[in-house]
């Protein structure tokens, strides 16, 4: 086996994302909440761009950074507004499919939230 | 080797016996009825061992005892929790949170969260805590005693009327579900905290109009329940419930109001005769940036607007202020 290929490739998650469930303190919020215009897109050159104004720790765009490219376990979320915010992040591959899990607290410190997402499959 | 089976089985019987004889009495628990805000209250568990050993044997363990309170309390800051028994008296530490409770795998205030759960409030927003005696205590059989462990601490801001949760156990047993004889929990009668500040918090009644988180702010998303069984409203039958709430600011004026009866207001029907809507508050009333919603005054409405249901089943509006711990 070449040393190659036995490195953990590097996390890519560029693309369109949309939040498929959406918990607040464990509790499954997406059945009675309208999510489907709850989109996220992260760009090759490290921009993330919201779809519209949401329950979200930050809103509009700016830059993105995985703590590690390989390993990752936070995302760093810069906005213009130079705020920065590192959140749990967790990248699952559920049924044959890649999730982009992000959790944290958006009001007090009490409640968390976890927001999983799905690629939107985008006109190849 | 089979002999070594048979004393196996022997001692497993012997284990078994033992376990089923030996134990702790019920769990009683003497409270006040109310108490002031901000004031230092002692909660007094009644207890007391039972050890019924075959042979010679000694049992040998800590006391564990553990209360829930609302996490408003903060009582992992302030509660000191004392024993006293013919065996001894003492201060109990409490376990830290990075110790195991070996049968759940959790730490202990999650694995007591799970086993013993709120009891009887119907809102969550309360917290186990857990303690042990630092000394461990040797009983031989039928040295039955009584004990008592005291709970002292602050009741916290906030008005309430709450149902504390109570445990007391032996270290050695942890907390197995199958367990009754070591494991002794109860909840108390309602406790109420008066001249406080803020909306009361009602842990223990049904209530028409609920909202959940407990804490949040504008920021957060909040879940408003109409719980048409409670009380027959003007509501009764209705299919449809619409929410009439308006947003106000620190000082209680209107900053903005949704008050038609539309798809946007509209609540959705749940189990049990409720009807909920979540929304987040900052972009469901459209808040702008240097904005601040401190409450909310909110009513139940039908299709047309005509038919309203207030707090207490009035026509006074319920009401939710914005606040962390």
């Amino acid at each position: 086996m070449s040393s190659i290929s036995s490195q953990e490739a590097i996390k890519d998650i560029t693309g369109s994302w949309q939040v498929i469930q959406l918990k607040r303190n464990g509790e499954d919020l997406s059945e009675r909440m309208a999510l489907t215009d709850f989109r996220m897109d992260f760009k090759q050159d490290g921009t993330y761009v919201l779809a519209k104004e949401l329950p979200f720790l930050t809103q509009g765009s700016g830059n993105y950074a995985l703590n590690d490219p390989q390993f990752p376990f936070s995302l760093i979320l810069s906005s213009e507004q130079q705020e920065s915010h590192t959140v749990k992040f967790q990248f699952p591959v559920v049924q044959g499919q890649r999730q982009l899990s992000l959790t944290f607290s958006l009001g007090c410190s009490s409640n968390s939230y976890e927001y999983t997402f799905e690629r939107v499959n985008l006109e190849p | 080797m089979k002999q070594l089976i048979y004393l196996y089985i022997f001692m497993g019987l012997g284990l078994t016996l033992f376990l089923v004889h030996c134990g702790l009495k019920a769990l009683t628990v003497s409270l006040p009825k109310q108490a002031k805000a901000g004031e230092r209250v002692s909660f007094v568990m009644h207890s007391g061992a039972e050890p019924r050993i075959e042979g010679s044997g000694k049992y040998t363990t800590q006391l564990v005892a553990g209360i829930m309170v609302p996490k408003s309390w903060n009582a992992r800051k302030n509660a000191v929790v004392t024993f006293t028994s013919p065996k001894g008296n003492g201060t109990m530490r409490m376990i830290a949170d990075t110790e195991i409770e070996p049968v759940s795998g959790l730490n202990w205030p999650q694995a007591a969260k799970k086993m013993f759960g709120i009891g009887p409030n119907l809102v969550d927003d309360f917290e186990w805590i857990i303690y042990r005696s630092t000394q461990s205590y040797s009983f031989v059989n039928n040295e039955d005693i009584d004990f008592d462990v005291k709970v002292t601490c602050d009741v916290g801001s906030e008005n309430m009327l709450v149902r504390l949760g109570f445990y007391l156990g032996s270290s050695i047993e942890n907390l197995r579900a199958e367990d009754t004889d070591y494991k002794k929990f109860t909840f108390s009668n309602v406790f109420e905290v008066t001249d406080g500040e803020g909306d009361l918090i009602d842990f223990v009644n049904p209530q028409l109009g609920t909202v959940q988180p407990v804490k949040s702010t504008d920021n957060d998303i909040i879940t408003l329940t109409f719980n048409s069984g409670v009380s027959s409203t003007v509501l009764d039958g209705q299919q449809d419930i619409y929410l009439r709430v308006h947003a106000l600011d620190e000082s209680g004026n209107q900053i903005a109001s949704v008050a038609t009866a539309e798809e946007k207001t509209k609540l959705i029907k749940s189990a049990g005769k409720r009807f909920l809507i979540d929304l987040w508050p900052r972009g469901y009333f459209s808040i702008s940036k240097d904005q601040h919603i401190a409450s909310l005054e909110y009513f139940f409405t039908d299709a047309s607007g005509e038919k309203i249901v207030g707090y207490g089943n009035t026509e006074e509006p319920f009401k939710y202020t914005f606040r962390c711990d």
